[in-house]
């Protein structure tokens, strides 16, 4: 039946119609990982065992009659920032190597409560930081389209997962476009929420101000699936809200696109974005208006400035959120030290990485006496002004249509040694997380080289669900569903 | 020279709310250590702080208490710096917009008005302990104490002498029990302060270098501390030095402090705006409420004391500042029949020299008002001597249902007033005692209080003094 | 602009091998340029806003997590706590 292949959507309908149990689909699933995990390197840590009792426990509920949520029994894959209990949580990060939270993320547990399978945790960029999964430090995970290119980052592990089916929904986060890029990388589907749409109580946090927990899958309709699970208000976090918020984004996913309104920012449409993908995008906007919604140009002025913002904001919180990792109380601890001091330095050096203690180090300087007024401040002030662009765009549209990435995946090894090339490969995204707003990215095409192209749909505050509808509008216009790739 | 000295001091309050600031572990002092910790207490990766309602309201209540501006839009921002104790690497606090600011405390000293400016107010965490043990080859670290709230209350550089700090701290402290927001126990830490000093030449207009000590956790040690600093200082001026910008560690056992870091060490906190809150807004309405709850303090007692008691200033305020002993006092003064004057004097008399001996506060003795003002009635009476009304005293401190006139009964304390009872004893001394009898009417009219003396001994101290004395001037 | 990368480590508690100064400070410095293109935002206003306040949590005591659970993966525990090398109190 190749139940790994499915959408989550398909497997819904199987579960309840009877015609598979949930252990055939995650036994099906173990299968795929067993076929093509040597290759993909998408996983830190499978969860077999407790998977499997979890699927025979939904399918003795099921055939007891008990009315399940539509995803029980459906597997998951989950980043590897966001603690579940029992369950080793790294980070990608030596410091983390024998971490094991005693407590679970509030998105894991409303994953359990909906009867989600985490089949393991996914591959990232040590502490989400990078955009290529490159900076882990165990593995480097490959993108199933071409084995020789990065998946995207941070979380590539969860995009080249689902992209070779050895999950079939994940989550993810997002701090600068960590859900985005790599989805648009691996041909898949990722939604950044709304900042404060999903709690972030449990993920570990890198900017605290930017970061957010994401669906990802391989349809427009898994994501909005998904997403009804894992959004709230949640009491464990403070800068959660729950305006808005939708119970099941799929009821929302047939609204009509004609008479809406697509902006086409034209900042997101220069220099150093390919032509390839361009043109990808623009044929993307195309079928809108064959849909029947007008195109417009818009305006993000300061976009050119974002990526100066993002670096001073989510580096300043991030060399604040990661001081506590000291060797103190969890995590690792220096072999050898002779002072406190020195086992705070020791452990600090030994345990982190090289783009790590980098953004540490600039997020330490931005912050330190005489330069907060110079950098953070200015960066917050710049905040404000960006999220007003976004405001009077949206007062001219319902959505805006850029790319996600400016060029498809890169070759293992190509940016490794200029951050700040790196970091332009993230242009695109990070306005999204700096003003807070959700941005879904999708498929839209390949390059000459087959590799997938990304575009991305921004929405206002909580337009969550007129991002998916027009995801949805655009799959089924395309005829477009996901072909998984030869692997090897 | 003549110096002048100026001092600032930093309080800081453990707020006795239920639960901590930003988790709902049990706020609670003593217990085994890391008992009253969660994920959350220890920073651990992921979690996230929610703010205690109650914590900002006492902070609210302290502010209109001490006359401040109440900023009721605020935020919290991240103090970082690593330390065992502070699980987070960074102390949750507030920097440049306090919940409350600008205000002020006055307290009487000297008999003297004396006003103290509060800076500000703010809201933050408390760290873990270190436990230094030889028995271990490192310190442990006891994390109960992470995330009890603190209000730190920063006074102005008003303050001009050890004598008025310690008045200042007494303020403040009895500011907060009133308010019933911090257990204010020395001897748990959930009162402690930092002090800044500094020496200027007597008339100056510009303050000299300051130098901040940590570590006072008593108020007799703010004392010892500051008296320590002004006396450092001056020695190195007059010995031709400078007093340079120093943090210092006060160590109250050896009554010295010792350099923490100096100026070039100063710490660098990188403070920003704390990200994992959003804002706090306290409607102006729940300013107002909050305001109406505020409960007589000290000051207006002490007014209220000297006016309708006829209390005399130094009583009225040694009253008023001690809760408990106010609260004991205006209990008698409910049940009334007895002078508030007398009131007074036994609980700042006999009474008070008991606590101190047993270093306690009125309301741990058992000591029932009803009990205090009966005696005090017999004894206004002159049913009863004074000596007499220190053993009924002796009785009752101890005891929760005592029963004055029984014990005046069955101790035989009552005095004989009757004359046609005392007359045999009067005649008994006057006879016994001839050589003092020549004396008075050879004009030595003092051995009269020698014979008062003689007639008391003899009716085994019953006997009322005063009617004695009257016999005997009649019969001599 | 110099950036004074020694001042930094210290303050980051990491240790910088002087070989990477150079490359630190070259990295550090693209990345401050960058920054230093940023438009300045006259009468920005800090304070915060109102309409972003949190709702405050309810004084209520709930359970604590046993000890053994939330020490299990401490480094070095004794006697119930987490032990580091010997300080002195501040």
């Amino acid at each position: 039946m190749e139940l790994y292949k499915k959408t989550a959507a398909e497997l819904a309908e199987m579960l309840a119609a009877g015609s598979c149990t949930a252990t055939e689909i995650v036994e099906d699933i173990y299968a795929q990982i067993d076929a093509v995990e040597g290759q993909v390197d998408a996983y830190l840590t499978l969860c077999r065992e407790d998977a499997l009792a979890q699927a025979a426990e939904i399918d003795r509920r099921r055939a007891a009659g008990e009315k399940l949520p539509p995803l029980a029994g459906v597997p998951i894959a989950v980043k590897d920032n966001i603690c579940t209990e029992g369950v080793s949580t790294t980070c990608a990060s030596k410091m983390l190597e024998n971490f094991v939270p005693p407590y679970s993320a509030t998105v894991v547990d409303k994953l359990r409560q909906a009867g989600l399978i985490t089949i393991g945790k996914v591959n990232m960029d040590e502490f989400a930081m990078g955009s290529s999964c490159e900076n882990s430090h165990f593995k480097k995970t490959k993108n199933p389209h071409d084995l020789t290119r990065v998946p995207g980052g941070s979380s590539g592990g969860s995009a080249a997962a689902l992209a070779a089916c050895e999950a079939t929904l994940a989550l993810g986060s997002d701090t600068g476009g960590s859900i985005r890029q790599p989805a648009a990388f691996c041909g898949v589907v990722g939604l950044k929420p709304t900042y404060g749409a999903v709690s972030r109580y449990g993920l570990v946090a890198f900017a605290s101000s930017l970061d957010q927990i994401g669906p990802m899958g391989r349809s427009c309709e898994d994501v909005a699936m998904l997403l009804s699970v894992i959004t709230s208000k949640d009491e464990l976090d403070a800068t959660s809200t729950d305006c808005a918020h939708r119970d099941d984004y799929r009821a929302y996913l047939d609204q009509d696109v004609a008479g809406m309104r697509v902006g086409l920012p034209k900042e997101y449409f220069g220099e150093g974005v390919s032509q390839e993908v361009q043109s990808a995008v623009l044929a993307a906007a195309d079928t809108y208006r064959r849909l029947g919604a007008e195109v417009v140009e818009v305006s993000i002025p300061s976009t050119a400035h974002a990526l100066s913002a993002y670096y001073i904001i989510s580096s300043a919180e991030a060399s604040s959120n990661l001081a506590r990792f000291d060797g103190v109380k969890y995590g690792y601890r220096a072999k050898e030290y002779e002072s406190l001091t020195d086992m705070y330095v020791n452990s600090r050096t030994e345990g982190f990485g090289d783009e790590v203690k980098r953004r540490i180090m600039l997020g330490t300087y931005v912050l330190s006496s005489g330069y907060f007024d110079a950098y953070y401040k200015k960066g917050k002030a710049f905040q404000r002004q960006l999220c007003c662009e976004f405001e009077q765009a949206f007062a001219q549209c319902d959505f805006l249509i850029t790319p996600t990435v400016p060029t498809t995946a890169f070759k293992l090894g190509e940016n490794v040694d200029d951050p700040v090339a790196m970091y332009k490969s993230d242009i695109c995204t990070v306005t999204v997380n700096i003003a807070g707003l959700p941005a879904l990215s999708m498929p839209c095409g390949k390059d000459a080289a087959g590799l997938p192209i990304g575009m991305q749909l921004i929405g206002p505050k909580f337009g969550e669900d007129k991002l998916l509808s027009a995801g949805h509008a655009y799959e089924k216009a395309t005829g477009w569903h996901y072909a998984l790739p030869q692997i090897g | 020279m003549e110096y002048e000295v100026v001092i600032g001091l930093e309080v800081h309050a453990e707020l006795s709310t239920e639960s901590k600031i930003y988790c709902s572990c049990k706020n609670a002092f003593g217990g085994m250590v890391n008992a009253q910790v969660c994920p959350i207490c220890l920073g651990m990766p992921g979690t996230l702080p929610t703010l205690n309602k109650q914590v900002v309201d006492y902070a609210i209540l302290m502010g209109h208490a001490t006359n401040c501006k109440i900023n009721n839009i605020t935020k919290q921002d991240r103090k970082n710096y690593m330390y065992p104790d502070l699980p987070k690497a960074y102390q949750i606090s507030q920097y440049d917009i306090p919940i409350c600011e600008h205000g002020y405390v006055d307290f009487m000293l000297n008999g003297e008005k004396k006003r103290v400016g509060i800076t500000r107010i703010h809201i933050e965490e408390d760290a873990g302990k270190l436990i230094h043990d030889e028995k271990f080859s490192g310190s442990l670290v006891d994390f109960n104490r992470c995330g009890v709230p603190l209000i730190e209350i920063v006074s102005e550089p008003d303050i001009r002498s050890s004598e008025e700090a310690k008045a200042y701290l007494e303020t403040i402290k009895s500011i907060l029990q009133y308010l019933d927001i911090s257990d204010c126990k020395m001897q748990e830490g959930s009162l402690r302060c930092d002090v800044n000093v500094s020496i200027m030449p007597k008339g100056s207009k510009e303050f000299g270098t300051r130098c901040e000590m940590k570590n006072v956790n008593t108020f007799s040690g703010a004392v010892r501390a500051i008296e320590y600093e002004i006396a450092r200082q001056i020695e190195l001026v007059e010995s031709g030095g400078t007093v340079e910008q120093q943090t210092r560690r006060w160590d109250d056992a050896k009554g010295v402090s010792v350099l923490l870091r100096s100026k070039e060490d100063a710490q660098d906190y990188r403070y920003f705006p704390e990200p994992d809150l959003r804002a706090i807004y306290v409607t102006e309405e729940h300013v107002a409420e909050l305001k109406a709850q505020i409960p007589e303090l000290p000051n207006q007692k002490i007014e209220r004391y000297m006016k309708d008691c006829q209390l005399p200033q130094i009583e009225a305020t040694l009253l008023a500042e001690n809760i408990q002993k106010s609260k004991f006092f205006e209990a008698c003064l409910a049940i009334g029949g007895v002078s508030p004057r007398s009131i007074s004097n036994w609980i700042l008399g006999d009474i008070s020299k008991t606590l101190n001996e047993r270093n306690c506060e009125i309301d741990e003795l058992a000591l029932q008002p009803t009990a205090l003002i009966e005696m005090i009635k017999l004894a206004e009476a002159k049913t009863i001597s004074s000596t007499a009304a220190k053993t009924v005293l002796e009785e009752i401190i101890d005891c929760a249902d005592a029963d004055v006139a029984a014990i005046v009964k069955e101790k035989g304390l009552a005095q004989i007033s009757d004359t046609s009872a005392l007359e045999g004893v009067v005649e008994q001394v006057l006879a016994d005692n001839a050589k003092a009898v020549e004396d008075y009417h050879n004009g030595k009219t003092n051995v009269l209080g020698f014979l008062v003396g003689q007639c008391m001994r003899l009716s085994k101290g019953k006997g009322n003094p005063a009617v004695l004395r009257e016999l005997l001037e009649k019969k001599i | 602009m110099d950036i004074d990368i020694r001042h930094i480590a210290k303050l980051a508690n990491l240790k910088i091998e002087e070989k990477d100064f150079a490359r630190y400070q070259k990295q550090m410095q693209d990345i401050i340029a960058m920054v230093e293109s940023l438009p300045e935002q006259k009468d920005f206003d800090q304070r915060p806003d109102p309409a972003d306040a949190m709702e405050l949590r309810e004084d209520i005591v709930k359970p604590s997590m046993p000890r053994e659970k939330l020490l299990a993966g401490a480094p070095q525990v004794e006697a119930g706590c987490v032990v580091v090398p010997k300080t002195v109190s501040e």
